[in-house]
């Protein structure tokens, strides 16, 4: 299908451009930001470099090249993948990324598997029943209308501090991964069970329903069998936007949490402007988020046939 | 249920369909909605009616739970925290409403410039707003913050920046469609100068389906201005805000648990509100049923 | 149409009404319905299990050796190399790695380490250790005068980096191999605190093979106790027991091996979370117990809560007496009076930190107790006589206004490095300071911005930081005209008296102990005279162990020994 190679193509060379904007942006926050970073790299206030010591560090980074030169510089290590060296861990960015990556990935799995079988569930038990669709309407505005650290501080203060049924350091094993899933996962919970119900309520109005039940299947045969089925392909076109909150809310959950991950490194390096490291996960984030945007775009394609290329 | 939102705001059909809805009798839930919004308001525009100094401390009282007197409970400085409650709306509003206005702004202008910039400067336009969006709103905001640092007008910048790309697609589609429409082709046809159509026919129509938007989005930008601040990138102590106190409770969760529970029930509760009166807004205006 | 259209309308609007026509018949909701179901319920068996796998002992009367030891601490570190990171962590954990070449025994007074004697000569210059025998470093080089000479050398090494540990031993000139153990350090200037600066753990003797690898390959490589395994940044560092282990301080619990196999430092920046994590028995111990969970630990049997003063500088607030109003003393002892500095630290601390009211610690050699009396206490009242006297007069909205600009003194916050809650005690400050008409701005600023337009562009007014070390010396970091922060002091009051100069000079140089006492208490009534700093309390070492954990002991800098600690039934 030459159109679909065409598409392909494009969103492909978009993502590169996406990827290489986003690089660019960070690099000049980097050179736009008024402090010194070899004060940073020399470890900050208590280690009170000399200025030998600074000088020495403004060569070894390349800091006293013109900015373009830098710029170059940057650009040609980012395109053999080397995202540099952060300026606090003295480590390789690409090394602290590839440290944090699996308790991030764990947590938004974990959310992510939360969330969809939550909604999921919802949906089946209260679809076309008015009462519980009145009571589950009003949990879903409410978990989506709450901010995912409201939601893990109290979980926290109940849970951990007063109940001790679980741990309250991040990177203890599954065990720890209970509660920051669930403060990461309600809210996006919440908008999944609207989609997922209001999915399964069109397709119990659908003539197959009718025929289904007039030649007596059960009525929750019907809702797992058939209707359900219906309902996937909305939910499945919103796992890009899932996607999204769950990296999302990962920066946040993560620092409620004190779990290792992405999200803690990023905000640390963010206060502490440390831009390689800043830079590094926002390339990162930018690739990884555009290109399963792509593959999600195929999938409906290949789900849903009808679906053809619009015009942009 | 009623027709998908995929297809552009066309103001012809939403007239004839606000025409034709009957007039509703006045529901509880926009209601409530719409009078804590005013309570919040009012405590962000005359703070000192509602409570006494947010600032002053008594550290003999530190950390009461809520009774008489406080209350909400004081907190770790012995600080009355209805007091800085209400003062903290002021901050966690500017945020919220603040950076949604500005993305509004910043988006409508984006979006024209992409839908009527012609090839060259409405596809870079549009290209831009396509790498913005390449990542999360939350990362756009912390690089943001991390270049311009911490406080409340870089918070608010910071999320106006996350928000715009996506308000600029929405007016680029919608002024695609109206440029596109009987109408406009007509005054284009009858020789009106340019700027007129834009001024007297695109924008209009172009702004009436943004300000719904944008206060449908309220909600999210104060959720991600409290986030900003609760990694303390935001609005700085010892001014109150609420996503702020979230974090300082958080070091006091096992001596008072509550001091935790008011600033989230004031995000919580502020941005219900806003969603739902937005949605009300939203289904007066085109004429739809309100979800 | 792409799926990031969303992201104008994330949390409000809902995207279901963007695919109305799209259906499908393939069971992928289901499918994924089923492995999420599955994955959820791995996790809730998973977590139904768990809780405490460490092996049960045995209770007996002696220490039993074994186990590990995981000890949770605040914040992290940058670097292994106790010579280039100045950072307490790096010197807690190194402490075990690293034994020094004398240890500190009491406030002034030292004990044999890995030096068995040492002889001062030259008027002070010249310092010759002899050296113990028989030790080898964990990679298996032979402890000998040339690893002294190495370490020294590599901490005044410009390529080193150091900036702490070589400001310690700033006289340095050169040191001499006299034979395999006997060494022979030659100072440029009588300098009596250098045995203090050799006890420390940034000084301690490193291998002198492990040095001679390039920075990168840098490993933690000494003749202490325990032997370096493995360091998981921003994570943990894990040692391990040195069975060969025969070089333990003058006043060790014993003498040998270490008892716990392995000794692993968990970074927990969060209080909350690291106290947490002792109470659920994720940690044996931790440091920095946050004070308002102190209180919970000092009585059951389960923990064992110990309190140890630091000794050096107390936490102050010093006034950059070189700018603005700060520049008359009448303003600084107006500040300094405004000030509840009582009240503020008893409740915000729980009254576990002692409130101070002389920048130096009562735990340090030469504090003076009376020096108090020349302390601007608590006083609204007089207060705001002294700003009336000074000409300040009070504005409409309750600021103090002298020749139309608003009494502002500027403190920046490092939010990086705060600690303790003094981001809370600093509101109370600014709060009360405000009562008497004086408004406190706190800008928030990173860590390049505070060193760079603030301690050495000096753009502040106030500067908040405490300093711990066990020795008076402390004084002349603190307030001796040449050591500014530029110059990698803690002169943060910017303070230039010829008097106070003349005063710490000669206590560093002299022999005669009266004299230097003399001195140093001249030097604590002079500054809280002049109001150039403000004490506001002593850093307290909290921490708690696990009832289990025995055989804790503290050394002069208040860190933990875990030399002979050992896990109990």
């Amino acid at each position: 299908m030459p159109s679909l190679a065409r598409r392909l193509l494009r969103r492909l060379a978009l993502t590169l451009v996406a990827v290489w904007g986003a690089a660019t942006l960070a690099f000049a926050g980097m050179r736009l930001v008024p402090g010194d970073p070899a004060r940073v790299i020399a470890g900050g206030v208590q280690a009170n470099a000399t200025p030998e010591v600074l000088d020495a560090i403004r060569d070894q980074y390349g800091l006293r090249e013109p900015v373009l030169v830098q710029y170059g510089v940057f650009a040609g290590r980012l395109l053999r993948g080397d995202l540099g060296g952060s300026y606090q861990l003295n480590q390789p960015v690409s090394g602290v990324i590839l440290d944090q990556l699996g308790p991030t990935v764990a947590l938004a799995a974990g959310a992510a598997a939360l969330g969809f079988t939550l909604a999921v569930a919802v949906a089946l038990v209260t679809a076309g029943r008015p009462h519980g669709r009145a009571v589950s309407r009003a949990l879903e505005f409410g978990s989506i209308s709450t901010p995912n650290f409201w939601i893990g501080v109290l979980l926290l203060a109940v849970f951990s501090f007063r109940l001790h049924w679980f741990p309250v350091i991040g990177d203890g094993g599954l065990r720890s991964l209970v509660l920051p899933s669930v403060a990461l996962a309600l809210p996006i919970a919440g908008v999944l069970a609207q989609v997922t119900r209001e999915g399964l309520e069109r397709a119990l109005d659908q003539p197959f329903a009718v025929t289904a039940r007039a030649r007596g299947a059960t009525e929750n045969r019907i809702r797992l069998r058939h209707a359900l089925r219906h309902a996937a392909l909305p939910v499945l076109t919103l796992s890009g936007w899932a996607l999204g909150e769950l990296l999302a809310g990962a920066v946040v959950v993560e620092t409620v949490f004190a779990r290792q991950g992405l999200g803690h490194v990023v905000v640390a390096a963010v206060r502490g402007r440390d831009f390689p490291v800043v830079t590094g996960v926002v390339v990162l984030s930018a690739l990884t988020f555009s290109l399963i945007n792509i593959v999600l775009d195929l999938l409906y394609r290949l789900v849903d046939p009808r679906m053809r290329p619009e015009p942009a | 249920m009623t027709a998908p939102t995929t297809a552009p705001y066309d103001p012809v059909r939403a007239a004839e369909a606000r025409s034709r809805a009957p007039r509703r009798q006045l529901r509880p839930g926009p209601v409530l909605a719409a009078a804590f919004l005013v309570l919040v308001c009012a405590a962000a525009a005359f703070p000192g009616l509602l409570a006494h100094a947010p600032d002053q401390v008594d550290p003999a009282a530190a950390l009461r739970g809520p009774g008489a007197g406080h209350l909400f409970g004081t907190d770790e400085l012995g600080r009355d925290v209805l007091a800085r409650i209400v003062y903290g709306a002021r901050p966690s509003l500017l945020v919220g409403a603040g950076s949604t206005l500005l993305a509004g702004l910043a988006g409508a202008a984006w979006g024209l410039l992409g839908a009527l910039g012609g090839r060259m400067a409405g596809g870079a336009a549009m290209r831009a707003a396509d790498v913005l969006l390449a990542f999360p709103a939350i990362l756009m905001a912390l690089l943001v913050v991390a270049v311009i640092g911490p406080g409340t007008r870089n918070a608010v910048l910071a999320i106006t920046v996350a928000l715009a790309p996506g308000f600029a697609r929405v007016v680029r589609v919608q002024a695609l469609v109206v440029r596109g429409s009987p109408y406009v082709r007509a005054a284009v046809n009858l020789g009106l100068p340019p700027v007129r159509i834009l001024t007297r026919h695109i924008v209009p129509n172009v702004v009436a389906p943004l300000l719904v938007l944008a206060t449908v989005n309220v909600g999210t930008a104060i959720i991600a201005g409290a986030s900003l601040s609760f990694l303390g990138l935001g609005p700085q102590p010892p001014d109150p805000e609420w996503g702020a106190m979230l974090a300082q409770a958080r070091d006091y969760l096992d001596a008072s648990w509550t001091l935790a529970l008011f600033p989230g029930a004031a995000i919580t509760l502020t941005v219900m509100s806003a969603t739902v009166a937005g949605r009300a807004l939203q289904a007066r205006y085109e004429g739809r049923d309100a979800a | 149409m792409s799926l990031s259209d969303d992201t104008a309308t994330r949390a409000g609007e809902r995207p279901v009404r963007r695919r109305r026509r799209l259906r499908s018949r393939r069971p992928v909701a289901v499918a994924a319905a089923v492995v999420a179901v599955a994955v959820v319920a791995a996790v809730l068996v998973a977590s139904a299990r768990g809780g405490d796998d460490r092996p049960a002992r045995q209770a007996g009367a002696g220490p039993i050796a074994g186990g590990s030891l995981t000890y949770a601490v605040a914040g992290t570190q940058v670097s292994l190399d106790p010579a280039v990171a100045a950072t307490a962590v790096t010197g807690l954990i190194d402490r075990n790695v690293f034994d020094s070449l004398v240890a500190q025994t009491g406030p002034a007074t030292f004990g044999p380490w890995l030096a068995t004697g040492w002889k001062v000569s030259n008027g002070g210059r010249t310092y010759t250790f002899t050296l113990r025998q028989g030790v080898t470093f964990h990679d298996g080089t032979p402890f000998t005068a040339q690893a002294v000479k190495a370490t020294l050398d590599h901490v005044v090494d410009p390529a080193t980096k150091s900036a702490y540990a070589a400001s310690l031993i700033a006289p340095y000139k050169e040191a001499r191999v006299v034979n395999d153990h006997v060494v022979e350090v030659t100072l440029a200037r009588p300098f009596t605190p250098f045995l203090q600066a050799l006890s420390v753990p940034y000084l301690g003797i490193q291998s002198p093979a492990a040095l001679a690898k390039p920075v990168a390959d840098y490993r933690p490589v000494g003749t202490g106790p325990f032997s370096f395994v493995s360091w998981e940044k921003d994570k943990r560092v894990t040692l391990r027991k040195n069975a060969r282990y025969a070089s333990p301080p003058a006043g060790a619990s014993h003498q040998g091996a270490p008892y716990l196999d392995d000794l692993v430092f968990e970074f927990v920046s969060e209080d909350a979370t690291r106290y947490g994590a002792l109470t659920s028995g994720q940690a044996q111990g931790i440091a920095g117990v946050p004070p308002v969970n102190a209180a919970k630990l000092k009585s059951p049997a389960d923990f064992s809560f110990s309190a140890q003063e630091t000794p050096g500088l107390n936490y102050n607030l010093y006034l950059n007496q070189t700018r603005g109003p700060l520049r008359d003393v009448r303003v600084r002892r107006a500040l300094s009076a405004s000030i509840n500095v009582d009240q503020l630290v008893k409740n915000i601390y729980f009254g576990l930190f002692p409130v101070a009211r002389n920048p130096l610690s009562r735990t340090t050699a030469a504090y003076d107790a009376s020096a108090e009396s020349a302390f601007a206490s608590y006083d609204p009242a007089e207060a705001r006589r002294l700003l009336d006297e000074a000409g300040w007069t009070t504005g409409e909205n309750g600021y103090r206004v002298k020749d139309g600009k608003t009494l502002t003194l500027v403190w920046p916050y490092w939010a990086e490095g705060n600690k303790e809650q003094r981001d809370v005690l600093a509101q109370g400050i600014q709060a009360q300071a405000k009562l008497v008409g004086i408004k406190i701005e706190r800008p928030t600023v990173d860590t390049g911005a505070f060193v760079g337009t603030y301690l050495i562009g000096g753009a502040y007014d106030l500067v908040d930081v405490s300093f711990a070390r066990p020795t008076p010396d402390v004084l002349r970091f603190a307030f001796a005209s040449g050591n500014t922060y530029a110059k990698a002091g803690g002169n943060v009051a910017l303070v230039k008296s010829p008097q106070i100069d003349h005063w710490v000079e000669e206590a560093a140089e002299t022999s005669d102990p009266a004299t230097a006492e003399r001195d140093y208490s001249s030097v604590q009534q002079e500054v809280l005279r002049q109001a150039y700093v403000v004490p506001l309390y002593t850093p307290v070492q909290l921490t708690a162990f696990s009832a289990k954990v025995r055989g804790i002991a503290f050394d002069a800098q208040t860190y933990p020994v875990f030399y002979g600690a050992w896990l109990g039934g």
